[in-house]
């Protein structure tokens, strides 16, 4: 991939390649300057083997989720280009009469493509273009195609295929740039001028689906009549082969074809090649098209670079699906930073004595950090070459899953990294957690030297609140006390900051002069880096805790309000009251209530934020994505786990309580319980981090779940329960007539077809053919003041749709009491149309498709919106009234803009295809009554299918996705339950006396083994609880937001058994973790732990 | 008065610990630790014999084996050969689960450094015994508190070990020593981390309990002011009994 969030990756790497000499560099200067230092970092590591495996594990998991995200985006596009090429293989544009609005709707050539051509271009005219397009510089081959759809069967095998599409290519345009399109499966160039009559090739789909051979007799029918051919050969899957919009593709000569499809004398596309191969054609795209494009001037026709905009898509959709891979991972990432620097934490308490003797003899504050940082480096640089390594293992695996999934879309994955992704990932994984360690390290370093010779607690930190003397001088002295930390080397922070700030401008002005150096701006951004560190090193330095995170937070509150940015606002709210705890708790008010009130004013305040229900409409309104969720639950997580770990002692009551029933485990539960409890910050650290990727992985079941049952609802299908589509290539005027005439049986169909409305059961729905079908609000002008035209699907109803249709509309314009009034109208009045919820700017889900302007979701009524409908090709053009938005319920299947049939013929002259959509009196039957209508109207090619089953069908394959989406982040998982582990080894080592202690005073083995392992439990079960019920509780509120449904959902579903399958998996993890150090606990020799300190 | 003593060879158990109430029969207890190069002969072939209710003193030089015999005898450590009757059982044929089982129930433990549970307050240090050989919490919780109130720290009872002082924490060892009701009392250097006001009033409080409740005691120690207070010192050096004298505060 070459992009990610819109920066080139070479960039990206040079920047990170940067970092990484810096982070080096600074443990090189460690090594060369204070040798002895490093050596006693490096000589730490080997001291506790298991330990070392832990850190080891747990600093490599960050990088290992990169790492795989970026190899994925790799594959991904990878496998998109590679799928371009091989399809497109010479054709590098492609010239046709096309809607305008196509390039706008963010669909690619293959998704866009309909099946017939709304325009067809004459065959005269088309021949002569191609002469001409091959006599300008730079293209090597022009051939004109024509294609239709058709259905084929292979009677001999059994095999039918309702939709094919039938390619003719005129052979005597074939030479120069194309002559190697048309292969054979197995590598010979298929010659169409010798193909014999009655013989056809067909591509390696149509022969997969058909269970083809050569030599095997096969039915094609196009327009409504059968054909029989012998197969001359397989072709491979290209665009010429007829791979196009629909994968399985016949291909004839031109003429042949024409005289199949009833179209002689027309062609529809004019392909163009390259000079050059495959791939390296690319490189004259823009130079070709800027003089196809003049050759057309003043015709109706138009040039698409193709394959450029199908490598543009493949880069677009890799970098989309690696932000997915690495925002959904920030979760684990931010749990394995947690662990780091717990781990950290938790090497400088073992070592605590030793780090107190050399501060006694002589060790400045600098060198610990010195010492730490070498340690933590030489871990680092090793863990990070090991993750990324795992991260591709991880990646083949989820590529193998990915694979499977996208088969069904004839997208054929192949693994594929780049060594600059796999240099990013390490530079990240490095960079990443050499500042956590160094941070680590930083706050290691402020020791008590007596407290620490002599093991006991730290005294309470910082000094005495100033002395009061008359009010106002009290009042300064004590913000001065709030504000600022109290010594320091002031000028040397002040001269820092400003060359800092220098440096930082001087690199901004460099970067905004012109078209800088690569070196140059290689160099600014690496100094602006440099710059946002000393700044965040000052203001560290220089305030108290409590202050900086008080007034940035309002900074960042102003910022967010300035800007209607949510995450800024969001985040500014939670530091403010995180800050202000602090504050109260330096000002020694009692730390329970103050961090408890914080805590639940912050899990409030981040529900009412994500349900849109603060008091203010403001903040209600701002904008917010992807990061706004990270926020919200990085907020909440932290609010719920001060919440615990401050009031926990509630549930020792409980489970001595509890534990009082069977008196054996109450010593241990004594134990298990009151360790936990008494290393807040442990136990805080670890509940946060298990914590954050249970809320992350039920989230995302529990939205999905209430996604689905979205369309799962009796609102998505309205009265209908099958749909059947003609085939275009062999149209049905009359279903229920032809189905009668075939000798179906109508008793299923709801409705006699003899009663006083002739009601069949059947309402027809006709489809506008996509490359023509153009909307446009009217009040919507671009830049030059003419219409913007968008291309949008549009659908003309039947009178026996309206009738019988009447979905639920989630608005109405204004003068329209209910929703029968509003189908009333659009029955009697043709000018009026409806739109589908995600015509809606954020309307449902939102997405690229919005068409309609100044309506929001929550207006409940609007007035009628004035819209124009268009044939590009015809330019026709017809004014309508949009008077209703249906819901999203049944926007899901039935969208588009909907006309009235009269209004439909006015502007196209025909439809594309009729789609049928069918009552039955028993919805049960409908996967029968499909399979009948279909095995009925085989020969014509009509695709039947139930509207549950397509719902079905679609759930199971975003469910897939989605699955392995959980399972990657359920990589973090790792993350917690390696902490509870590296605690429960810390627990091990420091507690020994103890331990030996309780043996001697009658514990048995199994009362300390079982004291270990309920404590590790205690841990993770209130980190997993927190993290469902946190996740459980946001989504509540946001399934209830008109963001999710506009007017409501009508429940919230719970995904139970997947939400017990992770805890579960969580918590039997994380006792497994503890099952070897809670046996080494148990077996510690009782007079050896005694004397050991 | 000091006398020399000899290793006695090993006599039957029952005869001899019946016959004069031997609280503790320690006889010819050898114990050698092995590491890869090194072998270190801690004890050579002990023997020590203490009736019920006496106050023993161990003295001997760092590194004579008197922690590795209070060790030993407590059952907190195994031993290569030799024999230790408690109150007349074997301790080293038993099962690990039933020796811990025979700890809680005969004996406390007073260590220098208290090893006290941080995370747990006073009351709750002191009835941990209790709970592990199965009392009922709510009769636990009334007899450490009983316990507590015999050391003098009831109102401390909910204070946890960082908020009290050192010797505080000593008595709430004692008084964890002694809930149960135990036969011994082992103290391994019970004054070894107190200035001497403390150490005084603690061994106060164990001269006290001793003539009250006729509670045995084996303390290890340094200190000669301690051992004097004790019924009879038993001096060690290099793995071995070599002397034993009656002490000041030996009854009249």
């Amino acid at each position: 991939m070459n992009e990610f969030f819109g920066i080139d990756m070479t960039w990206i790497m040079l920047a990170l390649l940067g970092l990484l000499a810096v982070s080096l560099a600074t443990v090189g200067w460690v090594f060369l300057r204070n040798r002895v230092m490093f050596m006693i970092g490096v000589r730490n590591i080997p001291r506790r083997r298991a330990q070392t495996t832990l850190i080891i594990i747990g600093l490599m998991l960050s990088t290992l989720i990169i790492s795989a995200a970026f190899a994925i985006g790799d594959t991904a596009d990878y496998s998109i280009t590679n799928s371009a090429y091989q399809r497109l293989h010479s054709v590098d544009e492609i010239v046709q009469v096309q809607s305008g609005g196509d390039d706008d709707d963010g669909e690619s050539f293959f998704e866009g493509e309909s099946l017939i051509s709304a325009a067809p271009i004459e065959q005269a005219r088309a021949d002569e273009l191609v002469q001409r397009f091959r006599g300008i510089d730079g293209v090597d081959g022009a051939v004109a195609v024509i294609r239709g759809p058709a259905a084929a069967s292979n009677l001999a095998r059994g095999q039918t295929e309702p939709l094919v599409l039938l390619m003719g290519v005129n052979p005597s345009q074939l030479d120069g740039g194309f002559e190697s399109d048309l292969q054979t499966v197995s590598g010979e160039s298929a010659d169409l001028t010798a193909l014999p009559e009655g013989a056809i090739y067909l591509n390696e789909s149509a022969a997969d689906e058909l269970d083809a051979r050569p030599g095997d007799t096969v039915t094609l029918y196009a327009q409504n009549q059968p054909y029989e051919f012998t197969i001359a050969g397989v072709l491979v899957d290209r665009v010429l082969s007829g791979a196009l919009s629909i994968d399985s593709g016949f291909v004839l000569p031109l003429d042949r074809a024409q005289e199949l499809l009833g179209r002689p004398g027309e062609v529809d596309f004019i392909l163009v090649s390259n000079e050059g191969g495959t791939r390296d054609g690319l490189d004259r795209s823009e130079e070709v098209m800027r003089r196809v494009e003049s050759a057309l001037l003043g015709s109706p026709l138009r040039a698409s670079d193709v394959k450029q905009q199908l490598v543009d898509d493949a880069a677009e959709i890799s970098s989309g699906i690696v932000t997915i891979f690495v925002v959904l991972g920030l979760f684990s990432i931010a749990a394995g930073m947690l662990l780091i620097f717990l781990i950290f934490v938790m090497l400088a308490a073992e070592r605590r004595t030793e780090m107190g003797m050399s501060r006694a003899v002589g060790t400045k504050r600098l060198h610990l950090v010195q010492i730490f940082m070498s340690e933590g480096m030489v871990y680092n640089i090793g863990a990070a070459a090991v993750g990324c390594a795992l991260g591709v293992v991880v990646s083949i695996g989820i590529v193998q899953v990915l694979a499977r999934l996208f088969d069904e879309f004839g997208l054929n994955i192949t693994f594929n990294v780049t060594v600059r992704s796999i240099v990013v990932s390490y530079c990240i994984g490095v960079v990443l957690t050499f500042l956590t360690v160094t941070f680590s390290a930083w706050r290691i370093g402020n020791i008590n030297i007596v407290a620490a010779i002599r093991d006991t607690p730290e005294p309470v930190q910082g000094e005495k609140p100033p002395v009061r003397t008359t009010l106002i001088p009290t009042v300064f002295r004590y913000l001065y006390w709030l504000v600022f930390k109290p010594r320091g080397r002031e000028w040397l922070r002040s001269a820092l900051l400003l060359v800092a700030a220098v440096a930082g401008l001087a690199a901004s002005a460099a970067l905004a002069s012109g078209d800088p150096a690569t070196w140059l701006q290689v160099i600014a951004v690496l100094v602006q880096i440099a710059a946002v560190l000393v700044a965040v090193w000052f203001l560290f330095a220089t305030f108290h805790m409590g202050s900086f995170l008080a007034v940035g937070g309002i900074a960042l509150m102003l910022v967010g309000l300035g800007t209607d940015q949510g995450f800024f606002f969001g985040f500014g709210w939670s530091a403010l009251i995180f800050g202000l705890a602090v504050v109260l708790a330096q000002l020694r008010f009692p730390q329970r209530p103050i961090y408890t009130a914080a805590g639940v004013i912050l899990l409030v305040s981040w529900l009412l934020l994500a349900g849109g229900n603060t008091p203010f409409e403001r903040v209600n309104g701002m904008d917010g994505g992807a990061e706004i969720f990270f926020l919200s639950g990085v907020s909440m997580v932290l609010a719920a786990t001060f919440v615990i770990v401050y009031n926990a002692d509630l549930l020792l009551h409980l489970l001595n309580w509890m534990g009082s029933a069977v008196s054996t485990l109450v010593p241990s539960i004594r134990t298990a319980v009151a360790y936990p409890l008494a290393n807040k910050f442990r136990t805080g650290m670890t509940i946060a981090m298990i914590s954050l990727v249970m809320f992350a992985l039920v989230m995302m079941s529990t939205m999905n779940e209430n996604f689905g049952q979205i369309f799962n609802s009796d609102e998505a299908i309205g009265p209908y329960a099958v749909v059947a589509i003609e085939n275009p290539g062999n149209p049905i005027p009359d279903l229920a007539g032809t189905l009668q005439q075939e000798g179906f049986d109508t008793t299923p169909l709801a409705g006699d077809g003899n009663g006083p409305d002739g009601d069949d059961g059947i309402d027809p729905v006709y489809q506008a053919n996509r490359s023509i079908a153009e909307v446009s609000q009217v009040s919507n002008l671009n830049e030059e003041g003419a219409q913007d035209w968008s291309g949008y699907p549009v659908l003309g109803m039947s009178d026996d749709f309206v009738r019988n249709a009447r979905f639920t509309l989630q608005q109405r314009a204004t003068g329209f009491e209910s929703d029968d009034a509003v189908w009333d109208a659009l029955a009697e009045d043709p000018d009026y149309a409806l739109v589908d919820a995600f015509a809606i700017p954020q309307g449902g889900f939102g997405g690229p498709g919005a068409i309609v302007e100044g309506l929001e979701p929550t207006d409940e009524t609007f007035e009628p919106i004035p819209f124009l409908v268009r044939d590009s090709a015809t330019g026709t053009i017809k004014r309508v009234y949009v008077i209703g938005v249906l819901s999203t319920q049944s926007s899901g299947l039935f969208s588009g803009f909907w006309i009235s049939n009269e209004a439909f013929n006015e502007v196209f002259e025909r439809p594309e295809l009729t789609q049928y959509l069918i009552r039955l009196d028993d919805r049960s039957q409908a996967n029968e009554v499909a399979r009948q209508i279909e095995s009925t109207l085989i020969e014509r090619g009509v695709q039947a299918d139930s509207l549950r089953k397509i719902i079905q069908d679609f759930q199971d394959q975003q469910q897939g996705f989605l699955y392995l989406i959980q399972g990657f982040m359920g990589i973090g998982l790792f993350v917690g339950i390696a902490a509870v582990g590296v605690i429960a080894f810390r627990t091990v080592v420091e507690r020994r006396q103890q331990i030996g202690m309780l043996r001697a005073i009658g514990y048995s083995r199994r009362a300390v083994a079982l004291s270990f392992l309920m404590e590790s439990s205690f841990t993770a079960l209130l980190g997993i609880v927190s993290g469902i019920a946190l996740a459980l509780l946001l989504a509540y509120q946001l399934v209830n937001t008109d963001d999710f449904v506009p007017g409501g959902v009508d429940g919230f579903y719970i995904p139970w058994v997947q939400i017990i399958l992770i805890g579960t998996f969580a918590f039997l993890a994380s006792i497994v973790m503890t099952i070897v150090p809670s046996r080494q606990a148990s077996s510690i020799p009782i007079a050896e732990a005694l004397r050991y300190e | 008065m000091t006398t020399e003593f000899t290793n006695l060879p090993a006599a039957s158990p029952t005869t001899n610990g019946a016959a004069r109430d031997l609280i503790i029969d320690a006889r010819g207890v050898v114990k050698t630790y092995r590491t890869e190069d090194i072998v270190v002969n801690a004890l050579r072939g002990v023997t020590l014999e203490v009736p019920r209710g006496e106050m023993v003193a161990i003295m001997g030089p760092s590194g004579c084996g008197k922690t590795t015999l209070l060790n030993c005898m407590s059952g907190l450590d195994e031993i290569d050969d030799g024999l230790i009757l408690i109150n007349g059982e074997d301790i080293n044929r038993m099962s690990d689960n039933k020796r811990t089982e025979f700890r809680a129930k005969q004996m406390g433990f007073v260590f220098q450094f208290y090893n006290l549970l941080p995370v747990l307050s006073a009351v709750e240090n002191v009835e941990l015994p209790l709970l592990v050989s199965g009392t009922k919490p709510r009769e636990a919780r009334e007899r450490a508190l009983s316990a507590l109130d015999l050391v003098g720290l009831r109102d401390w009872a909910k204070h946890r070990p960082a908020q009290l002082s050192g010797g505080q924490r000593q008595r709430v060892t004692i008084a964890r020593a002694l809930v149960n009701n135990p036969a011994i009392v082992w103290g391994d250097e019970p004054t070894g981390d107190l200035d001497t006001t403390n150490a005084d009033a603690i061994m106060d409080l164990i001269v006290g309990l001793n003539r009250k409740q006729n509670q045995t005691f084996v303390i290890v120690t340094h200190a000669p002011e301690v051992a004097q207070r004790c019924h009879r010192i038993v001096h060690m050096k290099d793995g071995e009994i070599v002397s034993e004298e009656v002490a000041a505060g030996a009854p009249a």
